[in-house]
């Protein structure tokens, strides 16, 4: 028990994993993809007493055949040396489905030990797990442990280490008559014991493996999988055996593995009739055939409402902070003597940029936290059966709608969830119109706007990109759609797991959020800090070196290059033009550079915003050019991240530009038609 | 009958799936094979419904539940 040892945590999806590997690694987590396939793969370590433990959490599955992506990389991974321990996380409130992987586990004859999650749900419902039979018909270790409560997690890593190395299974206690018709007992061997008409089977395979390939290391599993007809496994080990693998017995293997299941449940599980009520009262409202609907709007509003009134009132003390930041640099500057020069980099550019940022950390906290809530407590893959109808309409399922709704938080995780989906071609339509889901990057701009021009109104100017976002991403997905020639015979699928409602864990979203917030931070701290400088220097040098004038500088003459082609959308201002190119790197730099062209040091506090207003006022700029600043930026080529993003997950980058082109397309189009119509009424 | 006929609260077990092989395997994994007990908990129109199968739950679209023949169960 020596040096360091390897834990592979396996598990199906929304067995609590993730939670539980996260309670042992905390958020030390190296997330990167496996070789080659755009599957995550998600790393940490811990000490145990005086060895390292590295822990792997593979990509949750159902099942370990060679069907998608997913289950190839964790059935590669196990099987490889690389794994001492697989850790089997089963979620107790579904033991019957979760044992299947535990069956299939069982057989690839590595060390095995059960952790299983959510005993806490299982008391609640007034069940009861006997752990004490279950270890008996398995023949592993099995260990309660709630990863929400913390409970049971060093008793789960101690067997884990005691369990290294060890292949036989532990005492197995069966029901079985004791006399079959088969030519071995396997009974005191295996778990997992089939007819004797397979079994048969099985033994005959296993003698041509052990003659033909006597490396391979666990000849049962490898005959199962031949028996099963498994694509991998028999192109690697082709056996000559037309009379024993007369056809693909996987249909036989998976019902004798659930008859199996079965039994288990019927000794290991009592008092199950009073399981699942709470779930299903839930469901009858929220998945209800007409409120639905009504209620996943309702969600979605009171999150949105969150998000700018408890957000604004946390931010005013951000604003005190940097005000008084601001002070402090200002004084200390004057009193070492520094330059003009560099006075203005540091406060009207540094500060102004990345403070004018900060002030709105606290609305996107709330919202993360919003969607973090919304994601754990098991209620974002019911939006995936709400959305169905309306999805299909757009030739994709509602499961398409996940990653577009994340979309909300930011575009870039959004992108990379819509892996999820199975077709190509579904892939690249989300990824198309996903970046007009408004992202809570673009938060920043519609509250400074917003609240600079419609007073009262504000919050329904700010709500209403959200719809418009939504509206013409659907929009774009449907007309893509109808001109998709090649549609026949495609079949979209609906096919989600609903987990069982829970109370979300505290620590789950917490980490969930520290993540989004570290970016965001990270994001103040790089991008919006070098375009912040980058823009000061592009605004105070012209041709004729340092200048005072903004007008006189580089930036203003390139942008007023542009400025004829932004005139017919309402927005023929150089400032304007140079805030919206600048916002190509991140979407809040168009707020940070308006505090820099406006030469405003806290752009969102009251003097801050009635300085600008007045700017913007004297310029001819106002609520209508407004709207049309707020449509365009919603709208427009998505920041560099994102395109990246696309790209990666694209593989294109054909597409790519097809992508960023077309929303800078839609974005004009948008802002011409609400400046023209609405300068009709106006 | 197939699935998408369903009524909500039923008991039904499956006869026949007949879904592109990729689909069914998925299916089976997930313990949906010949025999098995499923029932209907809600519905919404054109057949997407959400379905109980060993315990636990699964949103299945029409694509799906107009391709599986079922059988009530009296329970």
């Amino acid at each position: 028990m020596k040096g360091n040892m390897t834990l592979g945590f396996i598990g199906n999806p929304n067995c609590g994993k993730t939670t539980l590997f996260n309670a042992f690694t905390g958020a030390n987590l190296k997330v990167a993809n496996w070789p080659g396939v755009t599957v995550e793969k998600v790393e940490g370590a811990m000490r145990y007493h005086d060895q390292t433990i590295n822990l792997v959490d593979l990509p949750g599955t159902y099942s370990l055949t060679s069907y998608t992506m997913e289950e190839q990389v964790s059935r590669q991974y196990i099987l490889s040396d690389d794994v001492d321990v697989i850790v089997d996380v089963v979620d107790a409130s579904a033991l019957e489905r979760n044992l299947y992987l535990t069956l299939q586990l069982l057989e690839l004859g590595k060390p095995v030990v059960m952790a299983l999650n959510m005993m806490d749900i299982v008391e609640k419902r007034g069940m009861e797990i006997d752990t004490h039979r279950l270890p008996e018909m398995l023949g592993i270790p099995v260990i309660a442990v709630s990863a929400r409560k913390r409970r049971g997690l060093d008793i789960l890593i101690h067997a884990a280490a005691h369990h290294k190395g060890v292949e036989e299974p532990d005492k197995l206690l069966h029901n079985h008559p004791e006399t079959t018709g088969h030519r071995h007992n396997h009974h005191e061997e295996y778990a997992m014991v089939y007819s004797d008409l397979i079994e048969d089977k099985i033994d005959s395979i296993i003698d041509v493996l052990k003659r033909e390939y006597p490396e391979i290391k666990n000849y049962r599993w490898h005959a199962i999988k031949l028996l099963e007809q498994d694509k991998e496994i028999t192109e690697r080990y082709p056996v000559n055996l037309p009379e024993v693998i007369d056809r693909s017995y996987e249909m036989d293997i998976i019902n004798e593995k659930y008859d199996f299941i079965e039994e288990i449940i019927e000794e290991v599980l009592v008092n199950k009739e009073k399981r699942e009520a709470f779930t299903d009262g839930i469901d009858q409202v929220l998945t209800n055939r007409f409120l639905g609907l009504p209620c996943f709007l309702a969600i979605m509003a009171l999150v949105f409402l969150l998000t700018f009134t408890v957000g604004d009132a946390l931010g005013g003390y951000v604003e005190r902070g940097v005000e008084a930041v601001s002070g402090i640099l200002a004084g200390g500057l004057s009193v070492m003597g520094a330059g003009d020069m560099l006075t203005s980099l540091i406060i009207d550019g540094i500060v102004a940029g990345v403070g004018g940022i900060l002030t709105f950390l606290p609305n996107i906290f709330v919202l993360f936290l919003a969607l973090a809530f919304l994601e754990d407590s098991g209620y974002m893959s019911r939006v995936a059966y709400v959305m169905d109808g309306i999805m299909s309409h757009i030739g994709v399922s509602g499961r398409a709608f996940i990653p577009m709704l994340l979309g909300f938080g930011c575009t870039v995780p959004a992108i990379m969830a819509s892996r999820a989906l199975e077709e190509r071609r579904d892939r690249m339509r989300i990824m198309l119109v996903t970046p007009f889901m408004s992202c809570s990057a673009r938060l920043p701009i519609y509250v400074l706007f917003s609240q600079l021009f419609f007073g009262e109104r504000a919050m329904l100017a700010a709500y209403s990109m959200y719809v418009i976002g939504l509206f013409v991403a659907i929009a774009v997905a449907f007309i893509v759609h109808k001109l998709d020639k090649k549609e026949g015979g495609y079949q979209r699928m609906l096919l989600i797991e609903l987990p069982e409602y829970k109370f979300p864990s505290a620590r789950t979203v917490l980490i969930y959020v520290w993540e989004k917030v570290k970016d965001f931070l990270t994001k103040a701290g790089t991008t919006i800090f070098v375009a912040s400088i980058i823009l000061w220097l592009l605004l105070n040098f012209g041709t004729e070196g340092y200048t005072g004038d903004m007008a006189n500088s580089f930036g203003a003459s390139l942008s007023r290059w542009l400025v004829p082609v932004f005139v017919p959308i309402g927005l023929g201002y150089w400032q304007i033009v140079v805030a919206l190119i600048a916002g190509l790197s991140a979407k809040e730099v168009v707020v940070s550079s308006s505090a820099i062209l406006f030469g405003i040091a806290n752009i969102n506090s009251a003097a801050g915003m009635e300085q600008m207003g007045a700017v913007l006022g004297d310029m001819g700029f106002g609520a209508l050019n407004a709207f049309c600043m707020m449509l365009f930026c919603l709208l427009y080529t998505p920041c560099a991240a994102t395109i990246m993003t696309i790209r990666r997950e694209s593989g294109s980058w054909k597409w790519t530009g097809v992508c960023a082109v077309f929303q800078l397309g839609v974005a004009w189009v948008a802002a011409f038609l609400a400046y023209q119509i609405g300068g009709l009424f106006l | 009958m197939t699935l998408n006929c369903a009524e909500i609260g039923a008991v039904y077990k499956i006869e026949q799936m007949e879904l592109p092989q990729k689909t069914e395997r998925r299916l089976e994994a997930l313990g949906m094979t010949h025999g098995t007990r499923i029932q209907v908990i809600n519905t919404k129109d054109r057949g997407t419904m959400i379905i109980k199968v060993r315990g636990t739950r699964f949103a299945i679209g029409r694509d799906i539940s107009e391709n599986i023949q079922v059988s009530e169960v009296n329970a």
